[in-house]
């Protein structure tokens, strides 16, 4: 369970506080979040709609700043890399994987999942090598010359797992990851996802309001009101 | 270069308004150009090295009135004169009005010598001259014009006068090639022929051309001859045959103002096309660049792709539209240029191809830059639509 001093947490988290403004009116979304989550964890962070679940997985991936406190994830102290680093780290250590896939239409599912090795310093081959590797283990090596149009959305969201890992990522981050399949297509992508942590070893943190899908995961955080409420482990 | 597949992808997006503001772009490039080139073109007309060490003396008043032949050996005497012509515009016309070219009555002696740099890469012998000196009604038209007509040497033309009561039936003596088109278009035949036949302008003629030995000269004896002639009955008005000429353009009217103010509403019209068609397109994409950056690519690096789908897209369309203009320049000289004054030359320089494709691509750059950047500064999270 999440431990406020795990020396071997990915992330780690301290008084957390985010705020949005409205005009002149502040709206409190997070407020003093605290704790830690180990190397190889697979969380589901779970919560009613409000609850600040999806502004801290942004926070901890990186996208989005929080107003105070400190976060460290993957060794670095978010707070202190400046935009340009921060997507560098983003490149270098998070996978994304969102509600509704995100692919990029006019790229076929090969070049959607090379998008993140483009700013690498592999070669071509060794990229296309990689990719292939990826694809492969989603099985969709013989999608890869297909458009996101011509891929159901199980298979969609299949390449954006593709496309979240093939960098070799320390932490997969997803957001409402099977809030767009039907029932089958979403165990294959949780299936997928289960493997990623147990047999690659990936952090993985999902946002979710789907029961089965935090089911998954091995612990589940709530939040209530961007506070901290409880941290529960799940029994399989 | 990895990510031109990537730009490429971005643009053909979609298809139809790719190509529908690539032709918008091309024609307005296209029009830019040619309004360019015609500028050049007209700039051209009063900046001809070979004019630069011409004199045109004239009457002050005005090309309509004519001055005394006496005047040539004042001018010859001139020290700094190295020789002297004079000629007077005849206006002929051939069978019809339409069939407008410049026409001259002009001395058969000295127009080869004043003229040499035009006449000196002609081909035209010494012998076809002293033929043509020799007949009293002989001509010698330029190659462009024998073309248009079809006229051959031996061929008698007639020209029926508009300004001179008098009809001359002429003999094609010599076909000339010119240095450039409008050198071309162009007849001469014996002054005398005219003063002959029209006993009111016997001993006047309307301008004399007086080539000098060094162009530093050319002011000091402009406002000497002026000077000479001043208070006379006739008095004259010396200029460089480069104001002389343009002296005919500027008869068009501020050409240059008209044609910079047009040039500059179609650069407007593209630059908001563009600017337009970029931000719909760069919004509808503002999901998938919150993407790119939450995948780890740079503001600058988004920037920069979506400023290359821009510029390649204005950059085309320059380059087509460049190359239009520079098809249709041939099809405008022969087409128009033979009844235009001034377009028998019109021509698309180098020079001129690389300023408007440079202009093309500073209004690629402004209207594409303005919806990008906005686009990359946008939070990543409000590109998702991920606050939760």
């Amino acid at each position: 369970m999440p431990d406020s001093s795990n020396s071997d947490a990915i992330i780690k988290l301290r008084g957390i506080s985010k705020s949005y403004w409205r005009e002149t009116l502040e709206i409190p979304v997070l407020q003093g979040i605290d704790f830690d989550i180990p190397r190889g964890g697979y969380y589901a962070l779970m919560g009613p709609s409000g609850s600040g679940k999806t502004t801290l997985l942004n926070l901890i991936a990186g996208i989005d700043r929080p107003t105070g406190g400190s976060l460290e994830v993957c060794g670095y102290e978010l707070n202190d890399l400046d935009d340009d680093d921060l997507a560098g780290w983003r490149n270098a250590h998070v996978g994304f994987i969102f509600q509704n896939y995100n692919l990029v239409p006019v790229l076929t599912a090969f070049e959607n999942v090379e998008l993140p090795l483009l700013l690498s310093s592999l070669s071509r081959r060794e990229r296309r090598a990689r990719v292939e590797e990826v694809l492969a283990l989603v099985n969709l090596e013989d999608r890869m010359l297909n458009y996101p149009r011509q891929l159901s959305g199980g298979q969609e969201q299949r390449v954006a797992i593709a496309r979240a890992i093939v960098g070799d990522p320390d932490l997969l981050v997803a957001d409402e990851p099977t809030g767009a399949l039907d029932h089958q297509n979403a165990e294959e992508v949780l299936a997928l996802m289960e493997r990623l942590n147990t047999d690659l070893g990936k952090t993985i943190l999902i946002v979710t309001h789907d029961p089965n899908a935090a089911h998954h995961a091995r612990y589940q955080i709530h939040l209530d009101k961007g506070v901290f409420d409880k941290t529960v482990e799940v029994n399989r | 270069m990895k990510y031109l597949r990537f730009i490429l992808k971005s643009l053909l997006r979609s298809k139809r308004r790719t190509l529908l503001i690539l032709s918008t772009i091309t024609l307005s490039v296209f029009l830019v150009t040619i309004l360019q080139a015609l500028l050049t073109t007209l700039d051209a007309v009063s900046n001809n090295p070979n004019s630069s060490n011409r004199i045109v003396v004239r009457h002050k008043s005005g090309l309509t009135q004519m001055l005394p032949m006496s005047y040539l050996a004042y001018l010859k005497q001139q020290p700094e004169v190295e020789t002297a012509t004079y000629m007077q515009w005849f206006g002929g016309q051939y069978k019809d009005p339409s069939n407008f070219f410049a026409n001259f009555a002009s001395d058969e002696t000295t127009l080869f010598d004043v003229f040499r740099e035009e006449f000196g890469t002609s081909g035209v012998t010494e012998e076809q001259i002293k033929d043509y000196i020799r007949d009293g009604s002989g001509c010698i038209v330029g190659k462009s014009l024998a073309d248009k007509f079809g006229w051959k040497v031996g061929d008698v033309i007639p020209l029926q006068g508009t300004i001179f009561p008098v009809s001359p039936r002429l003999t094609v003596k010599v076909i000339f090639k010119g240095m450039k088109p409008s050198q071309e278009n162009v007849l001469h035949f014996h002054y005398k022929l005219l003063e002959e036949s029209v006993p009111r302008i016997k001993g006047r003629v309307g301008t004399f051309f007086l080539r000098v030995h060094n162009a530093d000269q050319i002011p000091r004896l402009s406002a000497r001859i002026d000077n000479h002639y001043a208070n006379s009955s006739a008095e004259t008005l010396s200029e460089t045959e480069n104001a002389f000429n343009l002296s005919f353009v500027k008869m068009l009217g501020n050409i240059s103002t008209i044609i910079q103010g047009i040039t500059a509403a179609v650069l407007v019209a593209i630059l908001i096309v563009t600017a337009g068609t970029m931000s719909i397109a760069i919004r509808e994409r503002t999901t998938e660049i919150a993407v790119l950056r939450a995948l780890g690519f740079r503001t600058g690096l988004v920037l920069g792709l979506l400023l290359g789908e821009g510029m390649l897209l204005v950059g085309a369309g320059g380059v087509f539209g460049v190359g239009l203009a520079a098809l249709a320049a041939g099809g405008i000289r022969k087409g128009v240029g033979t009844s235009v004054p001034f377009l028998e030359d019109f021509s698309l320089t180098p020079s001129t191809m690389l300023l408007c494709l440079g202009i093309t691509f500073v209004v690629g750059l402004l209207s594409t830059f303005i919806p990008a950047y906005q686009a990359t500064r946008r939070p990543i999270t409000e590109g998702l639509r991920s606050i939760g």
